[in-house]
């Protein structure tokens, strides 16, 4: 029996593709896009941030909701992909744009570096190699003093920010251009996603995940799969980095690329829902409201518990997120999704 | 020969504070097969109290009690209501409920006691005066004194899990829940107290370090605790008592050895350095060294 038979085909193929409703998936979300822009700047600015995180959680998503591997280290990844697109625009002078597939590969190898245990270790164990990834990479930083600019951090002049000529977009029209360009990596990013877990390689990805044993007599790699799943995690939260340095500009270890943060993407993701295409996305937007609104509460300090709170009651009381509960309860359509795709 | 006695000071002073969080990482996960990422801020918050407890005039060893008293009761109602029903829901939810309560917990701290760094007076004498002369290196009676505690704190462990009955159902429990419950064990209330004796350990160990820590008492002072423990209870055997103190001392000497005589390490590379030895031991012997494997049924 060749190993091409024993693998059903992804259930989630629809019997007969129509093109209605990619067609009016796309129209709706080009409008929401549109209308976004509107807003007054610093809501654009605002929803950019949005949309930076989403990319980065739905990195965390392949991992931790396709994959069921709890990663602490994507703060590490996250900040390979600032810190590369900060050092090569004020170090090498390369325009932001370019910067992104250097630091999208750099998030590849660290992944698949992060992924290497993946193979021998699982679970808990797993979590504390991932953590060791968080914890390094600010004290790599501090360390490196000369190229990262160490414990100060690395400020982009804003000058060297400056939209690309060809958008259309002058220099004091950023936020603009950080949320169209976010808008587009976003929708990249998901539809990669998408495609990756209804690939063959995503139904072994689920299967390990969800029968390691079975999985593997079926002949699925479990050392091969889990690596790449990393390295294209590492590369979609890289993008993410590198987007945040762009719209931020200034970078900081203790600030920005802490454990910390990969607790937020973390939360982020189990609020959007885990193992969901959009939940990213709801993620995202959790993530920039719950500091902005607990900022009035106790000096700002309150957000750290705000976050374990929403977090063990997200948990409890609503396990599949946001958007698994909505697919749940058949919002987006009468289509059923697949399984391999709303279990977690 | 002088300095090299003073960094081996040190470190027994550090690694005997590891030893201490290791262990209870180890009894946490021999009751909830998890690794308890919240067990240094746990500590820190009753450490926190101990402290105020002292800026009330009362005796740092009456606060020491207290705050392990404390502990207890946060370590058990925690287990009892979150980390038990969370556990039904599997592996990802309790380490989600944790890597929670890590955040929470922290913060907490820093609301009620606010962002600055305060400085607490130790157990013991800790004058520039109080030191022994060994081969003319000075060994504080402050690091003699933590030595000792924690000496006792471990000796005290051991025997409870080892000669007394209610070690021998925390033992019962941890190897095979399910005998355990048959032959009249309840074992739910076991591992809540075993979560109550880890915080006990582990407001032990938060008092020892926060007076000689160079966070001082701040919302910092536990994390790297907290990363240095759990690499010496996973260096150490995630399930072996012993483990956790060889692997407490030997992170802690060799930190300080390290840092010492290492420049391309230095100052900045602590942390990196005991994930990096923690990750090796992971991947070359998943059970550490003196762990045993737990047998999975497929």
């Amino acid at each position: 029996m060749t190993r091409e038979s024993t693998l059903p085909k992804p259930a989630s193929l629809p019997a007969k593709r129509s093109l209605m409703r990619p067609a009016v998936i796309g129209i709706v979300a080009v409008a929401l896009l549109v209308a976004g822009g509107q807003l007054p700047d610093f809501r654009v600015s605002q929803i950019a941030s949005m949309l930076i995180f989403a990319i980065a959680i739905s990195g965390l998503n392949l991992v931790a909701g396709y994959g069921g591997m709890l990663s602490l280290g994507h703060s590490a990844l996250f900040g390979v992909g600032g810190y590369t697109t900060a050092i090569l625009i004020s170090e090498m002078r390369l325009t932001p744009l370019s910067t992104m597939p250097i630091a999208i590969a750099l998030g590849v190898l660290v992944g698949a570096l992060m992924g290497l245990p993946a193979t021998r270790v699982k679970g808990i164990y797993l979590a504390l190699v991932t953590l060791a990834f968080a914890v390094a990479f600010p004290e790599f930083l501090k360390r490196f003093e000369e190229l990262t600019g160490g414990a100060g951090g690395l400020v982009v002049r804003s000058v060297d920010l400056a939209p690309p000529a060809w958008s259309g977009f002058d220099r004091f029209e950023r936020s603009q251009w950080m949320y169209w360009l976010s808008a587009v990596v976003l929708v990249l990013c998901l539809f990669l996603v998408r495609n990756l877990i209804r690939s063959r390689r995503g139904l072994s990805i689920t299967a390990l995940r969800d029968n390691e044993i079975a999985a593997t007599v079926c002949g699925v790699s479990a050392a091969r799969d889990r690596i790449s799943l990393f390295a294209i995690s590492g590369g979609i939260t890289a993008a993410g980095g590198s987007l945040y340095a762009m719209y931020i500009g200034a970078l900081s270890p203790e600030l920005s690329f802490t454990v910390f943060t990969s607790i937020q993407l973390i939360t982020g993701l189990i609020i959007g829902g885990v193992a969901t295409l959009l939940g990213p996305l709801a993620g995202g937007v959790a993530i920039v409201i719950i500091p902005a609104v607990t900022l009035d509460l106790a000096n700002g300090q309150a957000y750290g518990l705000v976050f374990g709170v929403v977090l063990i009651v997200v948990v409890f009381l609503l396990p599949d997120g946001i958007v698994g509960r909505l697919q749940k309860m058949r919002v987006f359509t009468g289509r059923s999704q697949s399984a391999a795709h709303t279990s977690t | 020969m002088t300095q090299l006695i003073e960094r081996l000071s040190d470190g027994l002073t550090n690694g005997f504070v590891y030893a201490l969080i290791a262990l209870a990482l180890v009894v946490v996960f021999k009751a909830s097969s998890t690794v308890n990422f919240a067990q240094a801020e746990m500590a820190l918050f009753t450490t926190y109290v101990a402290w105020w407890m002292t800026t009330r005039g009362i005796s740092i060893w009456l606060a020491l009690l207290a705050a392990c008293v404390v502990g207890f009761i946060i370590g058990a109602a925690i287990e009892r209501t979150l980390v038990r029903p969370a556990e039904k829901r599997g592996e990802m939810p309790t380490l989600l409920i944790l890597v929670a309560l890590f955040t929470a917990i922290n913060a907490i701290d820093g609301l009620i006691w606010g962002l600055e760094y305060h400085s607490m007076d130790g157990l013991f004498p800790a004058g520039l005066d109080d030191y022994v002369s060994v081969a003319s290196a000075r060994i504080y009676y402050e690091d003699i004194g933590v030595w000792a505690a924690a000496i006792i704190a471990l000796a005290v462990c051991f025997m409870v899990i080892n000669k007394t009955r209610l070690g021998l159902l925390m033992r019962a429990a941890a190897d095979n829940p399910a005998s355990a419950a048959l032959s009249g064990i309840n074992v739910g209330k076991v591992y809540t107290f075993g979560w109550g004796s880890a915080a006990v350990i582990g407001s032990i160990a938060g008092i020892l370090i926060a007076p000689i820590s160079p966070h001082q008492l701040s919302m910092a002072t536990m994390f790297p605790v907290l990363i240095y423990g759990s690499a010496a209870a996973i260096i150490g055997g995630l399930n072996s008592l012993g483990g956790a103190v060889v692997g407490g001392l030997t992170l802690g000497l060799a930190e300080s050895l390290i840092t010492g005589y290492v420049g391309f390490i230095g100052p900045q590379l602590h942390q990196t350095t005991a994930l990096a030895v923690m990750v090796i031991v992971l991947l070359v012997r998943p059970t550490g060294i003196f762990g045993s494997r737990r047998l999975e049924r497929v």
